[in-house]
Parts: C-alpha cells; sequence; structure tokens
C-alpha cells in the first residue's frame, strides 16, 4: 500500500512557479524529510501537501484517494507549525481538544485522548495553563500533542526545532525520534534546513532545491552516492572537498589529473567521450589520511580545529580555490604551517562532469 | 502603565526634587480632574434646585434636595429620549461592530478577485462626509418609509461607521499570525468557527475598543438624529434635549436635570469600561 503519492505537482504564485512538478512516492508509516536551502520550496511543498496551498497543477495521492480538493481537515493528516500555532487565549488541555471538540466527539474520550497524549509528552501538569506560561521546548509539545491527538495517517512537521536552542533541539530530536518509534504505522513528513536533523531522523531524504527534487534516498545513501555535486556539497558537514580537475584516460579504471598537478587513478569506468572533459573530484574530510608515501596531493595547515576526537584540519593546496578540509584522529600530532600529504581509499572517490552530474 | 520596583525593604529616596515633582504632578492631575468633573456636578446639583436659586445662588448646595425636577424632566419627554438613544445605540452598536469584524476577517483571510480595490472600497467610505450625502439619504429613507423611525439612525450610524470600525479590526487581524487559522483549518474548524472561536477571541481588545468608540458616537450624534427624527417618541438624547430647552429654555433647573440624566449612562459606562478602553486603545494603535 502507498502511503503518499505526489505526480508531477507544480505550484505558482502569480508568474512565479515554486514548484516545477514533483513525483515522490511516500510508503505507509515512512518517515520522509525534505531538506534544502531555505526558499527552495520545502514548506509550500508541505503545505500542499497539508491542504493549506492549492496545486497548481499535477495530483496528489494519499492512502490511494485523491486529494487535490480535499479540505485539510479531511485528509487524515496533523500539522506542526514552525511557531507552533498554539491558540494563545486557550489552555493547554483545550489547544489539545480542540479539533475533537469541534467534531463533537464526547467529553469523555476527549478527555482520554488528551490525556494519554499529555502522558506520553510530560504534560499533565500543564495541562490548565496557557501556552504564555510554557517554555519553547514545552509548547513544541503541546504542538506536537494537538497533532497527535488527531490520529493522523500523516504527521507532517515544518521546522520544528528551529526556534529552540541548540542542546533542547538535539533533546526534542530525540523526542520525535522516539515517537516515530512509537507510532510505526504513521507517516511522517519532516521539513527541516538542518541536514543533521534529516541524516538522524529520516529513513529517506528528499534533496530539493529551487523547486526541483534533486535526489531521493537512505542517509547513508545520499552521503555515499551524492547524485549530484549540489547534494554531495549539502549532505555532511564539513562538505565534501571538490577539487577541479581533468579526464586524461577513461576505460576500466579513469585516470584523472587535478588541479594540483597530482595524478589519481579513480576505480569507476568511464566512456571514451570523456577523455580531456573537465571533472570535479569529490573527497569527504574523513576519507582523507596522513599519507605513508607521496599521497595524492598535499599542503600546508593553515588552520587546526581541535574536537577533541577530532580534529579539522585546513589546508592550503596550490592552484586550488578554498581549503581543503580533513578530519583527522585528535592524537595525530601536527601543528599549523606544516606541509603534509594526504592519501585516500579510491573506492571513496566521486567524479562529477561539468554539469555537477555524478560520473558512475 | 508599568510600575516601578522598589527593592524590599529598601525607602524611595527622599530627594526633595523628586518629591517636588511628585507634588506638582499631584496638583496638575487633581486641578484637570476638577476643570472635568465640576461643570458635571454643578450641572447635577442644579438639577436638584429651584429656578430662582440657580440664579440667586449658583454656587451654593441645594436647599432642600428633591427629585422633583429630575421627575419633570423625566415627564417632559427625556423617558422616550432615552429609550430611543439606548435602542438606537445598543442595536446599531451590535450590527456595526458584528459587520466591521465580518467585513476585516474576508478583507485579511480570504483570496477573492479583486480584493485591493474592495478594500479600497470599503475604507473609502471613510472619506464620504455624511452632510454631503443628506439629499438623496433623505429621499432614499422616505421612499423605504423609513423616516422619523428608529431604523433610520440604526441604518444610517452602522453603514457611516462600517468603514472606520472595519478598518481599525482590520488593521489588528492583519498583525495576527496566520498559523492560527491555518491550525484551526486543519483541526476542522468552518470559516464561521474559525471567526468565532479563534479570530474574534484574539481581537478582543480592539473589538471592546470598537464598541466603545461606536457608543460614544452614536449616543451624541446630532446632524443625522436632527435631520431624521421630527417626534418626541422617537428622537434621541441629543436632539430632543435641544427641542426640550428651546420650549422650557426659561426652567433651567428642569433642563439640568434633564441633562444630567442623558449624561448618567455614558459615564457609568466609561467608569465601568475604563480598564478595557484605555488597554484596547493602546494596543489595538499602538501594537
Ligand atoms: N505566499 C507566497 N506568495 C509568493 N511567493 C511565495 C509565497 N510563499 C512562498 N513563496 C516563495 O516560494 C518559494 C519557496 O518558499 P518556501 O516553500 O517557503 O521555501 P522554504 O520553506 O524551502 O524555505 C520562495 O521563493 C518564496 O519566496
Ligand atoms: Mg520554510
Amino acid at each position: 500500500m502507498v502511503g503518499l503519492t505526489l505526480k508531477q505537482v507544480r505550484k505558482n504564485y502569480g508568474n512565479m512557479e515554486v514548484l516545477h512538478g514533483i513525483d515522490l512516492d511516500i510508503k505507509s508509516g515512512e518517515f520522509i524529510a525534505f531538506v534544502g536551502p531555505s526558499g527552495c520550496g520545502k514548506s509550500t511543498l508541505l503545505r500542499s501537501i497539508a491542504g493549506l496551498e492549492d496545486i497548481s497543477s499535477g495530483e496528489l495521492y494519499i492512502d490511494g484517494a485523491l486529494m487535490n480538493y480535499v479540505p485539510p481537515s479531511k485528509r487524515g493528516i496533523a500539522m506542526v507549525f514552525q511557531s507552533y500555532a498554539l491558540y494563545p487565549h486557550m489552555t493547554v488541555f483545550e489547544n489539545m481538544a480542540f479539533g475533537m471538540r469541534i467534531a463533537r466527539v464526547n467529553k469523555a474520550e476527549i478527555n482520554r485522548r488528551v490525556r494519554q497524549a499529555a502522558d506520553i509528552l510530560q504534560l499533565t501538569d500543564y495541562l490548565d495553563r496557557y501556552p504564555k506560561a510554557l517554555s519553547g521546548g514545552q509548547r513544541q509539545r503541546v504542538a506536537i500533542g494537538r497533532a497527535i491527538v488527531r490520529d493522523p495517517k500523516v504527521f507532517l512537521f515544518d521546522e520544528p526545532l528551529s526556534n529552540l536552542d541548540a542542546a533542547l533541539r538535539v533533546a526534542t530530536r530525540i523526542e520525535i525520534a522516539k515517537l516515530k518509534q512509537s507510532m510505526p504505522g504513521t507517516t511522517m513528513i519532516y521539513v527541516t534546513h538542518d541536514q543533521v536533523e534529516a541524516m538522524t531522523l529520516a529513513d529517506r531524504i528528499v534533496v530539493l532545491r529551487g523547486g526541483d527534487i534533486e535526489q531521493i534516498g537512505s542517509p547513508l545513501d545520499l552521503y555515499r552516492h551524492p547524485a549530484n555535486l549540489f547534494v554531495a556539497r549539502f549532505i555532511g558537514s564539513p562538505a565534501m572537498n571538490i577539487v577541479p580537475a581533468v579526464i586524461e584516460a577513461t576505460g576500466e579504471q579513469t585516470l584523472v589529473l587535478l588541479a594540483s598537478g597530482e595524478r589519481v587513478a579513480v576505480p569507476v569506468s568511464t566512456p571514451s567521450g570523456l577523455k580531456s572533459a573537465p571533472v570535479h573530484f569529490g573527497v569527504r574530510p574523513e576519507d582523507l589520511r596522513l599519507a605513508e608515501g607521496s599521497g595524492i596531493f598535499g599542503g600546508r595547515i593553515s588552520l587546526i580545529e581541535q574536537l577533541g576526537e577530532v580534529q579539522l584540519v585546513y589546508l592550503d593546496v596550490e592552484k586550488v580555490d578554498g581549503p581543503i578540509i580533513v578530519k583527522l584522529p585528535g592524537t595525530e600530532v601536527i601543528h599549523v604551517g606544516d606541509v603534509i600529504r594526504l592519501d585516500v581509499d579510491p573506492q571513496r572517490i566521486r567524479l562529477f562532469d561539468s554539469g555537477g552530474m555524478s560520473v558512475a | 502603565m508599568s510600575t516601578v520596583a522598589i527593592p524590599v525593604g529598601a525607602r524611595p529616596a527622599r530627594n526633595p526634587w523628586v518629591m517636588l515633582g511628585k507634588g506638582f504632578l499631584m496638583a496638575l492631575l487633581v486641578s484637570a480632574g476638577v476643570l472635568v468633573l465640576y461643570p458635571l456636578i454643578w450641572m447635577a446639583l442644579g438639577g436638584f434646585k429651584s429656578n430662582s436659586q440657580i440664579f440667586s445662588d449658583p454656587f451654593a448646595l441645594p436647599n432642600r434636595w428633591s427629585f422633583d425636577n429630575y421627575v419633570a424632566a423625566w415627564n417632559l419627554g427625556v423617558r422616550n429620549f432615552l429609550f430611543s438613544s439606548l435602542l438606537v445605540t445598543i442595536v446599531s452598536t451590535i450590527t456595526t461592530v458584528f459587520i466591521s469584524a465580518w467585513t476585516a476577517y474576508g478583507l485579511t483571510r480570504t483570496k477573492m478577485f479583486g480584493k485591493p480595490v474592495i478594500v479600497g472600497f470599503v475604507l473609502g467610505g471613510m472619506m464620504l462626509s455624511p452632510t454631503v450625502a443628506l439629499v438623496p439619504l433623505v429621499q432614499m429613507m422616505q421612499s423605504l418609509g423609513l423616516y422619523n423611525t428608529h431604523w433610520a439612525l440604526i441604518i444610517l450610524y452602522t453603514a457611516f461607521r462600517v468603514p472606520f470600525t472595519t478598518f481599525l479590526i482590520r488593521a489588528y487581524m492583519l498583525d495576527l499570525p496566520r498559523d492560527l487559522d491555518e491550525a484551526a483549518m486543519i483541526d476542522g474548524a468552518s470559516e464561521g468557527q474559525i471567526f468565532r472561536k479563534v479570530m474574534l477571541p484574539l481581537c478582543r481588545s480592539i473589538i471592546v475598543s470598537c464598541i466603545i468608540l461606536h457608543i460614544l458616537f452614536a449616543w451624541n450624534e446630532y446632524l443625522f438624529a436632527m435631520i431624521f427624527t421630527n417626534q418626541i417618541d422617537v428622537q434621541t438624547l441629543p436632539v430632543g434635549l435641544t427641542s426640550l430647552m428651546a420650549k422650557h429654555g426659561t426652567n433651567y433647573a428642569e433642563v439640568f436635570a434633564a441633562m444630567t440624566i442623558s449624561a448618567l449612562p455614558i459615564v457609568l459606562i466609561f467608569f465601568f469600561t475604563q480598564r478595557y478602553f484605555i488597554r484596547g486603545l493602546t494596543e489595538g494603535i499602538g501594537k
């Protein structure tokens, strides 16, 4: 059974098209994250699913039923807003009970469901308070509680952690992960611009840019096999190092000449047409290590960020713009100004063509 | 309305300049209070005196505390004027505020074709001068058979005050986050329920201000009331009192009594709602 299907979904604001034909299949019970830079259309896509925005063209199905013209309250969804959107003139209890009261659910049932949700979210002592007398984290939990009592098929979150401070954000992230485990049948769609949240929570991540899907895949998939340069740079922190290069020889193996002057054999096969084509050579900071011998390239250390367990080493490499970042064990003894050589497992190297697409 | 926190146990400094400043402020406020209240009290006291005492002894207390003048004024027509004023004010307040709030909701919360034009059209009504429209309005009311009825005033007060009231409520609603209505929409509330259960409670302070502003307007309105009513049982207080003065102008005691009766409701309303009034206005406009 398919949880949610989008077919060629487009959204226009006046003459401006914000979503350019989104195709997406989400399985029932999946946790999906939409990530992408600010303004790429994540919220618009989520709000289109919720029914808060009309879809300009295309089709949206939830549980196999066409939803384009179904009002938000009939779609079986619940949404947690970035601002929490709690009703300020209602107590916590009333906030959570509002939807059920509208639907004329009987008192005993309302009471039971609100108290159950409050119990899960540790809000029982706060049921009589007004939102203004709650902390940010508590408000967040009330917003989640209001969504839980709706018993939704699809749970929508729009950047729910962005108004919390760093420590609370991690704690609440864990709460949401637990919530997901306790509601295995519920599909969850989670919008964030923070790739760490997406990586840690999602079963699959949808990377958006400028109203298009760049890639869909499991967190590890995106991390190991980014489909293009944009995803490669967006997923992972610090970002993947990119060095300009030229293909010197194609075939079973590909020989590339780096801008810094070294030649590297990459174990991917490339068609002969790509010979002498410019490419981007990508390698993640943690895949680089100090070379025993000459390595693939080297440079002078300009900065070291010691984090204890690891240290981030910023390297100036000749003829390469911007620093190359290397993640080395925290115990490695090195100093700013040292010249070091680096090596890499060739399996971990990624190549992108001049258009930014991954070279298979 | 902030209060200055004084640390427990510490006495405020006895700086002579501060004391002097406070004393001066106090004197100023008391004088202002006397300035406003004295004529009102003088008028109310005048209602207890006889006509001759008003002239012989204008600033003394009444010789005899008798309600005769009040009773006489009441029977001379103040009873009818008061009833008309109450009716017109209450009904037009309800219609104006309800229509304005609903309009403001529509103007701020719905997608509709040509909304800027409609906003301009509704709010442009504020520019309309009542005097200019008088002649056609008289003809209209006459042909509708509403001339010289309470309905004429109720309709006119509503029509002429909806733009301004809408303007105030709309400005307030524009500042309220859209997320709240969207959350209510997901919760299954209809437009009417969103309006009643979410928007109206959130707009309470501006609504209270609008109610009070409209009461003040309707209670004191003179031009329409004078032109559209001409009988004692339809006229409101401002017009009724004027005609009373014209007819019984020599009996000041009764006129004072009549004016006191007419001022009483508005003073009471203000007395009981001043908390809302002041807060509503500052929140509604200052925020
Ligand atoms: N109501 C609107 N009217 C016009 N443009 C809008 C509206 N809402 C969003 N947009 C535009 O649509 C694009 C996507 O916005 P949004 O979905 O909010 O991005 P994100 O949530 O990814 O940051 C942005 O360029 C934004 O300016
Ligand atoms: Mg957004």
